[in-house]
């Protein structure tokens, strides 16, 4: 008897779960191979259409910023979603009469060679060509995954990794100055978020990479390295962000006023032309 | 002699075989030791990621949560975006707002999230294995024994026999996946709780061009997930079963059977290293199992591999299996 009911139960079981699964089945068959489950994803945002449409003839009554680069470039890790794009310019209105403007073309998680692609796309020339100043911050992502090797192939990658991204900056300064002669451009050296977990290895290495940028950034004489290992080691606390890698609202800002503090007999220089 | 009756039969002698049981017990303990590992894995990572971004950034992760929604929104409205990026950045946006309405640390495990894991993690070892344990025996086992004499002599056609054999595989197949999801939920819900399953997961990845195509994913709910990931274990369960069902009719030994099944299958493993540059490897059931990899996207993209080629190789092998075994059966000729 016992046996008769655990058959009943079995074969009950393995009915309606069979079903079940059948449906699970048919589900998992659709979700994978339909074309688009979901509508949504073409209709709801607009495309944005480029700068260009902007009327954007050099004049004298304004001031041009361009920043470029990665994701410290756009802002990211700021809670009030400001960045260096209105830090900047609230710090240049003391220096300047004119009128401020930013174009903010950075793009979270970009390395030196998307950067040079974004150069290459030729999208950028007017915008570029309009500009007073440029600010470039990348790097940070051509670097970030190193930590995790381990020791041995380290050294090597890191020799890859800067020769590559050396190669890559140096192509970017030449497009960048012919497509504008004139404009000066600030290039944000990197930091160590992880201070608290980094070794002294680790440290050489970032040390490394920011000495051979600024060698390579200055044989341009209008490109200005500005360092911001330095700001941020013991403020990590207070100038990083909850995501423990872009810098928060304090961190844009204190970035901002020590660059505005380098640049700010240029732009006083610039403004009275 | 009817063939419900004959299934009822196979199952019964299938149960106090107390193979069942076994197949049961090495769940029981299994999940356990997994679901037990993955707390420690969790607390782990807790404890690296306080030490790496100070002692608040695990309790405090709405703050990070909104921060992160943020730089989403300002990447999604950004005109230098790359087009490609958007849908994978509303699914992710869709998870974060979730977790912060729901408060969820999205940190934290649940029954759901893990016997969904649990799954993904077997598919395409540890459930053909336990399928195994129970279809390599089924024919094998009464030649080795030798009643198959007594089934045999009995006024019932031979084919008939087989099926009833091969129909209790498959509703064996389904308690096992029955089992299976019921005890992770238990077990796992004593260590995480028993919630979750509402929560958003993305799928719906595709290949273009060999790579991985975001372009088209979206969020479904866990349970719907889950199921459509039990789904297809039962359906590996299937393949696997019919195939180790027909070696088990051809070679007529129960440890040769369960040898021959399992290092093919762990030959599968090897082979999958060959996958791209070796085109007949795909065609093996073995490199085909990772069913569940095509919902969750962590699979290897490799241009015309996609769910529906692995289904189509997968019941190929099935069909062929079960042709095999039944013409094989009927026209042998049984000395014991």
């Amino acid at each position: 008897m016992f046996k008769k009911s655990m058959w009943y139960s079995i074969i009950t079981i393995a009915l309606v779960c069979f079903i079940v699964l059948s449906i699970g089945f048919y589900q998992a068959i659709m979700v994978t191979s339909k074309v688009s489950a979901q509508p949504s994803a073409k209709a709801q945002v607009p495309q944005v259409s480029e700068d260009s449409a902007k009327p954007s003839s050099k004049n004298a009554t304004s001031f041009k910023i361009l920043i470029m680069g990665d994701s410290i470039a756009k802002g990211t890790g700021d809670e009030k979603s400001k960045g260096f794009s209105s830090y900047l310019s609230e710090y240049f209105k003391n220096n300047t009469s004119k009128e401020i403007l930013v174009d903010n073309v950075g793009i979270d998680g970009l390395g030196s060679l998307g950067l040079q692609e974004q150069l290459d796309s030729r999208r950028l020339d007017k915008t570029i060509l309009d500009s007073d100043m440029i600010l470039v911050s990348i790097g940070g992502n051509d670097l970030r995954s190193i930590l995790s090797l381990n020791n041995l192939t380290k050294e090597d990658e890191f020799k890859v990794r800067l020769d590559n991204y050396l190669n890559n900056l140096k192509q970017t300064i030449k497009d960048l100055r012919t497509a504008n002669p004139n404009s000066i451009v600030i290039f944000l050296g990197l930091y160590n978020p992880y201070e608290k977990a980094t070794s002294v290895e680790d440290t050489r290495l970032l040390n490394t990479w920011n000495y051979d940028t600024q060698q390579l950034v200055e044989e341009d004489g209008k490109w200005i390295f500005i360092p911001t290992y330095d700001l941020m080691k013991y403020n990590l606390g207070r100038y990083i962000a909850k995501d423990g890698l872009h810098p928060n609202s304090a961190g844009y800002q204190a970035l901002s006023n020590r660059i505005s503090k380098s640049v700010e007999a240029i732009i006083s220089n610039l403004s009275t032309q | 002699m009817k063939l419900f009756s004959l299934i009822e039969n196979e199952v019964i002698k299938m149960i106090s075989k107390k193979r069942l049981m076994f197949v049961l017990a090495i769940l029981v303990v299994l999940i356990s030791v997994f679901a037990y590992g993955q707390k420690q894995t969790l607390e782990r990572t807790k404890a690296q990621l306080s030490q790496r971004m100070g002692i608040t950034a695990t309790d405090d992760w709405r703050k990070l949560a909104d921060q992160q929604l943020i730089d989403m929104k300002n990447r999604l409205e950004s005109p230098y975006r790359d087009e490609k990026d958007k849908s994978s950045l509303l699914v992710r946006m869709e998870q974060l707002q979730y977790n912060l309405d729901h408060n969820l640390n999205p940190l934290e495990q649940s029954a759901a999230k893990f016997s969904t894991k649990f799954m993904e993690q077997a598919i395409f070892l540890f459930l053909p294995l336990l399928i195994i344990m129970l279809a390599a025996d089924m024919v094998s086992g009464e030649s080795s024994s030798g009643t198959i004499k007594l089934l045999l002599v009995r006024n019932v056609p031979r084919w008939k026999i087989l099926l009833s054999k091969y129909l209790t595989l498959i509703i064996l197949e389904v308690i096992v996946l029955f089992f299976a999801f019921v005890l992770s939920v238990i077990i796992s819900g004593f260590f995480f709780g028993f919630g979750g399953w509402f929560a958003p997961i993305a799928t719906g990845f595709k290949v273009l061009a060999g790579k991985l195509d975001t372009s088209s994913v979206f969020n479904v709910p866990q349970w719907q997930y889950s199921l459509m990931v039990y789904s297809l274990a039962y359906f590996v369960a299937v393949v696997v079963g019919s195939i180790s069902f027909m070696i088990s009719i051809l070679v007529k030994s129960t440890a040769a059977s369960i040898g021959i099944i399992m290092s093919t299958l762990v030959a599968g493993n090897f082979i999958s290293f060959f996958l791209t540059d070796w085109k007949i490897t795909r065609y093996m059931f073995m490199v085909n199992l990772r069913l569940t990899d095509y919902l969750s996207g962590s699979f290897q993209p490799i241009e015309g591999m996609t769910m529906l080629f692995s289904i189509t190789v997968l019941l190929g092998w099935t069909i062929a299996s079960v042709i095999i075994s039944f013409v094989y059966f009927t026209k042998q000729d049984i000395l014991v």
